[in-house]
């Protein structure tokens, strides 16, 4: 029995749809099919697949290490319009690992720096860039218009402040976190499967994390991979399967969670029918 | 009756060196208790109090999650237990 290319549940085709009678077809140029044309070689992908990430509107929080690879990869990938939200500024302490920021940009806004950057790799894709801190109060209109919300912060709270933004929104979120060679990846479906929050037991208190650039690398690569499989509708996501990367150790471990009914998030949302 | 108590890399350094230690009893939180007798410092790096988790602290049973009352889960001979330690950075 074949099974390729599996469409997961969540594609959002649909949605897809109606975007594409609004803006009156999106075909692709001369020049981005040619650009894309390695990707669009691969038969989960396609025409039609490419055109959907044309399509597509991207929130990415945080522009340093988790951001920096997951900003890159989407915007080589075509993703319609990126959307790089961060309040803060480049310093040298960042360069080991926010490969989007380079010595030049010291003292820049970062989203300035990775608007630059990001341009430059791909002047088909729209870049956003907010300099802002991202707070209960302002998430909303933060990540309005876009389809979905990628997690690339250095903290805790607020990427609570973003799950629950994401759960109100029902809009999909992608949580990645690193700490020196570990690196940890979930895929959220707000409404359907667990989210950030499903397992909280308190606060943790903030510290500053030791890390090296290539675990966010393979942790914000695996990110991108989820919001294109999850933009194009394929693929199998990390829902309700919390990714645990050990780059000591090269292993990929998996753990399942659960939907908690009684979490403070998203305990209230009802499955699809 | 033996379950296998996958340590976190951050604790290594208590449990000298070793990844996986070997326990018995019927309970997560037995398993953990027994962990402690072995290696003492595991206590303040896995509790707050008696049978208080650090909010850090993430327990699986088996590769699932074992939120809620993960103390109080039910294990059997063969069993694992991952200690996790919650990730913050990007």
């Amino acid at each position: 029995m074949s099974v390729y290319p599996k469409v997961n549940d969540h594609s959002p085709f649909s949605l897809r749809r109606e975007y594409i009678s609004e803006d009156g077809g999106s075909m692709l140029t001369p020049n981005e099919q040619e650009r894309y044309d390695r990707q669009i070689m691969i038969g989960e992908i396609g025409q039609e697949g490419q055109e959907t990430l044309k399509r597509s509107r991207v929130a990415i929080a945080g522009a340093g290490g988790l951001g920096s690879p997951i900003a890159i990869y989407l915007t080589a990938a075509g993703i319609g319009m990126i959307r790089m939200i961060d309040h803060d500024q480049v310093t040298l302490s960042n360069l080991n690992r926010q490969i989007l920021h380079w010595g030049e940009d010291i003292g820049r806004n970062k989203v300035e720096s990775a608007g630059t950057k990001l341009r430059n790799l791909n002047s088909a894709v729209k870049i956003e860039t907010i300099a802002e801190t991202i707070t209960e109060g302002n998430v909303s209109q933060l990540v309005d218009g876009c389809d979905v919300i990628v997690d690339a912060m250095d903290n805790l709270p607020t990427r609570y402040v973003l799950n629950r933004c994401a759960v109100e929104k029902k809009l999909p979120f992608f949580h990645g976190a690193v700490n020196g060679f570990e690196g940890r990846v979930m895929t959220i479906i707000p409404g359907e499967t667990a989210c950030l929050r499903c397992m909280y037991r308190g606060q943790v208190p903030q510290e500053k994390f030791p890390v090296i650039g290539v675990t966010p690398a393979v942790i914000g690569s695996i990110q991108a991979t989820e919001v294109i499989k999850y933009l194009v509708g394929i693929g199998n996501l990390l829902t309700n399967r919390l990714l645990i990367y050990d780059g000591l150790k090269v292993t990929l471990t998996e753990f399942s969670v659960n939907k908690n009914p009684n979490c403070d998030h998203c305990g209230s949302l009802r499955r699809k029918e | 009756m033996s379950v296998k108590v996958h340590i976190h890399t951050t604790h290594r350094q208590i449990t000298n060196g070793l990844e996986v230690v070997e326990v018995e009893g019927k309970t997560v939180g037995e398993c953990l208790n027994q962990l402690i007798r072995q290696f003492p410092e595991m206590e303040k790096a896995l509790f707050t109090r008696k049978d208080k988790l650090l909010n850090n602290v993430e327990v699986y049973l088996n590769h699932a999650s074992a939120y809620p009352n993960e103390l109080l889960k039910p294990v059997k001979d063969e069993d694992e237990i991952h200690l996790l330690v919650m990730l913050a950075g990007g």
